[in-house]
């Protein structure tokens, strides 16, 4: 796991992307087997009786994947400050899915150096979640 | 669908706004921490196993269900659209939050994908023992009603 310091990063930079394929069992794994979630995340079937074409993807697994994306990028002395995600469409299990993300701001502000990004997870190459982060990173100096 | 021209809020939801729940207690556990990272392929040192300290996802885990006493049902049906997690100091695992949940905010949207739709808005704040926030979860919520089939 590399550091990215804010001398490094540019407006437009943008991530590597990264694939994920979301299953019904991790969904399950995820919040945990014992604990009671949306049967629509682990039940194909439960998912269409509810209109979609298959067991949804979780919100929050997107979420949390979209967390550890930009982290891994930015590197372990950089803390997150906030994600903000939208959910524009419903993910289905067992569609791949790929995480991207673009620098759009770096500022200093109030002594801390701070890096916007927007993110989005693409399903067919349509977005299904867009985001927002801001990291704070250190600097060489 | 019906064109809506008057909003749907009345006076009776907008008196839940600013209101907040009473303190749940949320305990950020190390199993939990453990398969998520796991799950996730995340190696951050920051949060590995005996640091003590929780990945920021954690908060999957620990979002209370919305308090139905402060949630105004302006419309029949409604879907989770947008999340913000908004990070103070890191979490440490095992010691037990305070989330306190507060309704924030109730809008008409017009237009969209859901025709007339009323976005509603809560926050959680994750308080230490201290209560210093740690963390806070904003939520948004789109009520619309479904076509009648």
């Amino acid at each position: 796991m590399s550091q990215l310091y804010f001398e490094d990063i540019a407006p437009d930079d943008e991530l590597e992307p990264q694939d994920q394929l979301p299953t019904e069992d991790k969904a399950v794994e995820f919040f945990g087997r014992d604990n009671p979630t949306n049967p629509a995340f682990g039940d194909a079937e439960a998912g269409r009786r509810m209109g979609f074409g298959g067991a949804l993807v979780p919100g929050l697994l997107k979420l949390s994947w979209i967390t550890n994306y930009v982290g891994s990028w930015a590197g372990p002395e950089a803390n997150l400050r906030s994600v903000r995600v939208a959910f524009r469409r419903p993910d289905i299990a067992g569609k791949p899915l790929t995480i991207a993300g673009r620098v759009v701001d770096k500022r200093e502000e109030d002594g801390c150096n701070i890096i916007e990004l927007e993110v989005v997870t693409l399903a067919d190459d349509q977005p299904t979640v867009r985001g927002n982060v801001q990291v704070e990173v250190p600097s060489r100096s | 669908m019906a064109d809506v021209t008057e909003s749907k809020i009345t006076d009776e939801h907008r008196a839940m706004l600013g209101q907040k729940s009473d303190p749940i207690e949320v305990v950020p556990r190390t199993a939990d921490a453990q398969r998520m990272r796991d799950l996730l392929g995340d190696t951050d040192p920051r949060w590995a196993d005996g640091t003590g300290i929780a990945p920021p996802y954690i908060l999957a885990m620990l979002e209370p269900r919305l308090p139905a006493e402060l949630s105004p049902q302006v419309l029949s049906s409604g879907i989770l659209t947008q999340t913000e997690w908004k990070f103070s100091q890191p979490i440490k695992l095992e010691e037990p939050l305070q989330a306190v949940t507060q309704l924030i905010d109730v809008r008409d949207r017009l237009g969209g994908r859901y025709g007339y739709s009323v976005l509603v808005m809560f926050q959680t704040s994750y308080l230490t023992g201290d209560g210093e926030e740690a963390a806070a979860s904003l939520r948004t919520i789109t009520q619309f009603d479904r076509p009648q089939s």
